[in-house]
């Protein structure tokens, strides 16, 4: 057995039983991971490298704690039951219609930034008390919103994971915006389907209406969705005009919008929202940490490479199937960054920006799974289910289907370019 | 006091103590490493003179001109433009230290992202230094990040939109150097940077621009010269030449839709001839096993061995490792033979210089023979 092997046994063990037997938080449980590993390894307790891998995802944690005061105080002025109610009472009639907007309105976000955890944290969240009122349980209904995050994390314009693939391969962000949409918008459609036969039983729209907190809007009229329109122009200015718009970054933003939120709508306060957000991001924070810890000892003891290569030594008639690995690295970023730079070489010849968008995909199916299931644990967090893995069970037959669908695209990928540089 | 708030101060007194252990750790990246050019040597400066607004900045790199007072051509080096890719710096490090010019003039630059030398990158379980044996003992060198440190240039972000020409790339790219060109003044962090050196470019009338790179052993364009369409012919003479002594390097035009990257902007804005080398580099890869300090010397990897043996794809590894003794020597063999190719072609303006080390000197007596 190599040594790599035993380092990564070593590490699931490790996080596996901090979480099941001694119940530590996941978050903690990466971190005593990553620092078993690096005691397997004989490089002792790096702390420079544990410190260094915990600011891995400083972003994405300034993201999430001030997206998370934002929708606080978006919920507290009524904007979001008034959305939620609207939306509802306009497409009740077209049951699965309104499965596939409530689909691509909470995949908006992830178009526009990139990040899938602004879809959950923002969309995600207006559409929650609909989903529910509408009798979908909340297992499902967080799945459905963890699947739509990561759809909007590939849609086109703005995807991430295909800009970190392209950027290994130095392939410019050029020409992505037909494979990107190949690969997101079908199986989001897809998705809300199997929601929507599977999940939504007949409803009563009086009853469903009447559960539901009720609108404000004829309270606050327009100015309620201020802060809303605010964050969304500013994301799209930001990218539009970069020219003109000074760089004021995600989380900035954000808390502008928060600010705009005073007198928008119903009262509320500030401070108390602001402690409840954090209180609620706190365990999601943590994981990013303990993740970028696990990643860091994984790079640094060589098992990062060995999953990577193991990936490839798969034999001729599978190596397809070698896209399936990315979902496991339990981060769209780290997937993309490690296995999916190198499967764009090994599909050399055919489409490869149809095969890097497709890869995408895979790459974003990395931010479901364990360790950290970011997004289930977010949605978890949204239909109040504690044990995000739940909604990773409720998942398994969309990830199975676009799973698939990302195989395909990459088998048809030669087929697939063809056909999209002959519409655009 | 409540048992739970003596835990909550207990773990932020370990978290306190162990930030503290590591901040030395980074805060020691902030050295910079002693540089021992030859007599030649006739004027130390910065890029500041070129653009006021780095005075004071982690990006004011140094430059090392070594004129010969003999009327020739202007020859730019730069190393250092991603500090992860060791070879680039060290061989503009060889150049300074053994560089006896004759006719024109050098100008190098051994870490042009001076910035990117003061951090590395998070996740990527790199390390911050690499030892060097030389005649005079071990000599400490700095590993960097790809791109400038974020403590000079953050956010990012989430679309990097180059300028002029409005190119989209990733976000992280936008504190790469070698996107930034033609850079602005008034710009980025990085733009800053990129402006400083087409302004040394533009002022000191550089005829041959050498940046020198280093790329995964999976990367695309590996163990190649790059050149602008400008200069096609003075890169096909040298890569002939490099044949002759069987070193092979692939010729690769620069893709006139790539923008930001210095051989296509050095050579659209300026009169300059510019040429960019890559040497596989396997700390780089994302495939690499083992991340530490002897990769980078000695370029021997487990994993690489193994994806290697599939013929998944084209990786540029040998199985005898890619030492940096002979990254280096094919850095320093092929700025040779581009200099030599440019004095074939050029009829008024020569560059003459003597004392530099051949890639079998390199390879057969290591660097550290000529580092002092």
């Amino acid at each position: 057995m190599s040594i790599e092997l035993l380092i990564l046994i070593a590490m699931l063990a490790a996080f596996a039983i901090s979480v099941f037997f001694l119940k530590l938080p996941a978050g903690v449980s990466l971190m005593l991971a990553a620092i078993t590993g690096a005691l397997v390894d004989g490089e002792g307790l790096p702390v420079r490298h544990l410190v260094e891998g915990s600011f891995g995802f400083l972003e994405a944690i300034l993201i999430i704690s001030t997206a998370m005061i934002f929708m606080k105080v978006v919920d507290a002025t009524g904007a979001l039951r008034t959305i939620s109610y609207g939306l509802i009472r306009s497409l009740y009639r077209l049951p699965l219609l309104l499965m596939v907007i409530i689909t691509l309105f909470i995949m908006f976000p992830g178009m526009l930034t990139g990040l899938s955890s602004a879809c959950i944290l923002t969309t995600g969240a207006l559409v929650v008390p609909a989903l529910l009122a509408m009798g979908i349980p909340p297992k499902p209904a967080g799945a459905l919103i963890a699947m739509a995050a990561v759809f909007g994390e590939i849609a086109p314009p703005i995807s991430i994971p295909a800009m970190i693939i392209g950027g290994g391969v130095d392939m410019p962000y050029i020409g992505f915006g037909g494979p990107l949409f190949v690969a997101s918008f079908p199986p989001a459609i897809l998705t809300a389907i199997y929601f929507r036969y599977r999940f939504l039983k007949k409803f009563d729209i009086k009853e469903v209406l009447a559960k539901m907190e009720k609108p404000v809007y004829s309270n606050h009229g327009i100015k309620l969705f201020i802060p809303l329109i605010a964050v969304i122009t500013l994301l799209i200015a930001e990218r539009t005009f970069p020219e003109l718009m000074p760089h004021l970054g995600i989380p900035l933003i954000f808390l502008i919008g928060t600010l705009i939120g005073f007198g928008t709508g119903e009262k509320f306060n500030l401070f108390q929202l602001m402690r409840s957000a954090i209180r609620n991001a706190l365990p999601v924070m943590s994981i990013l940490v303990g993740i970028g810890m696990f990643i860091q000892i994984m790079t640094l003891t060589g098992v990062r490479g060995f999953i990577a290569v193991t990936a490839l030594e798969m034999p001729e008639s599978v190596k397809y199937l070698a896209g399936l690995i990315m979902p496991f690295f339990g981060s769209a970023y780290a997937s993309a960054s490690v296995v999916g730079i190198p499967l764009v070489f090994v599909f050399i010849g055919r489409s490869e920006i149809v095969v890097a968008s497709a890869l995408a995909l895979l790459a974003a199916m990395g931010d479901l799974m364990p360790p950290p299931s970011l997004l289930c644990a977010y949605a978890g967090q949204l239909v109040k289910v504690k044990n995000h893995f739940l909604i990773l069970k409720e998942s398994i037959i969309p990830i199975i289907m676009t799973l698939a669908i990302g195989v395909m695209i990459i088998i048809f990928s030669k087929e697939i370019g063809i056909f999209l540089s002959k519409i655009f | 006091m409540k048992k739970n708030h003596i835990i909550a101060l207990l773990i932020i007194a370990v978290v306190l103590i162990l930030d503290s252990i590591a901040g030395i750790e980074f805060r020691e990246m902030k050295i910079q490493e002693k540089i021992h050019p030859t007599k030649t040597l006739t004027k130390e400066s910065s890029l500041s003179e070129y653009c006021t607004n780095l005075q004071g900045k982690s990006g004011d790199a140094k430059i090392y001109f070594f004129d010969s007072g003999n009327l020739g051509a202007t020859v730019l080096v730069l190393g250092g433009t991603h500090p992860n890719e060791t070879a680039g710096f060290i061989s503009a490090l060889v150049l300074i230290e053994n560089m006896d010019i004759k006719q024109g003039r050098f100008i190098i630059i051994p870490q042009a992202c001076s910035s990117g030398f003061t951090c590395t990158d998070p996740m990527e379980g790199t390390p911050q230094s690499f030892t060097i044996e030389t005649n005079s003992g071990p000599r400490k060198f700095r590993f960097g990040s790809r791109v400038s440190n974020p403590l000079d240039q953050w956010p990012d972000p989430l679309v990097y939109s180059h300028y002029p020409s409005g190119q989209q790339l990733s976000g992280f790219e936008t504190r790469n150097l070698n996107r930034s060109y033609p850079g602005r003044s008034n710009g980025s962090f990085t733009e800053t940077v990129g402006f400083a050196i087409m302004e040394l470019i533009r002022l000191e009338k550089v005829d041959v621009a050498i940046d020198l790179h280093e790329a995964s052993p999976e990367a695309p364009i590996i163990n190649a010269i790059i050149v602008h369409e400008k200069c096609r012919e003075i890169g096909a003479s040298a890569v002939l030449n490099l044949e002759f002594e069987d070193l092979q390097y692939a010729l690769e035009i620069s893709p006139k839709k790539f923008r930001g990257l210095s051989h296509r902007e050095w050579g659209d804005a300026t009169d300059v001839y510019p040429f960019l080398m890559e040497t596989s580099n396997p700390i780089q890869g994302r495939l690499r096993g083992k991340t530490n300090s002897i990769l980078i010397t000695d370029g021997l990897d487990d994993q690489y061995e193994r994806a290697v043996r599939t013929k998944s794809f084209r990786i540029s590894y040998e199985l005898a490792g890619e030492p940096l003794s002979l990254r280096v020597g094919r850095h320093i063999q092929g700025i040779k033979a581009i200099l030599d190719s440019y004095n074939e072609y050029s009829n008024d303006k020569k560059i003459v210089y003597e004392n530099i080390p051949s890639y079998d000197d390199l390879v057969e007596n290591g660097v550290g023979s000529y580092l002092r």
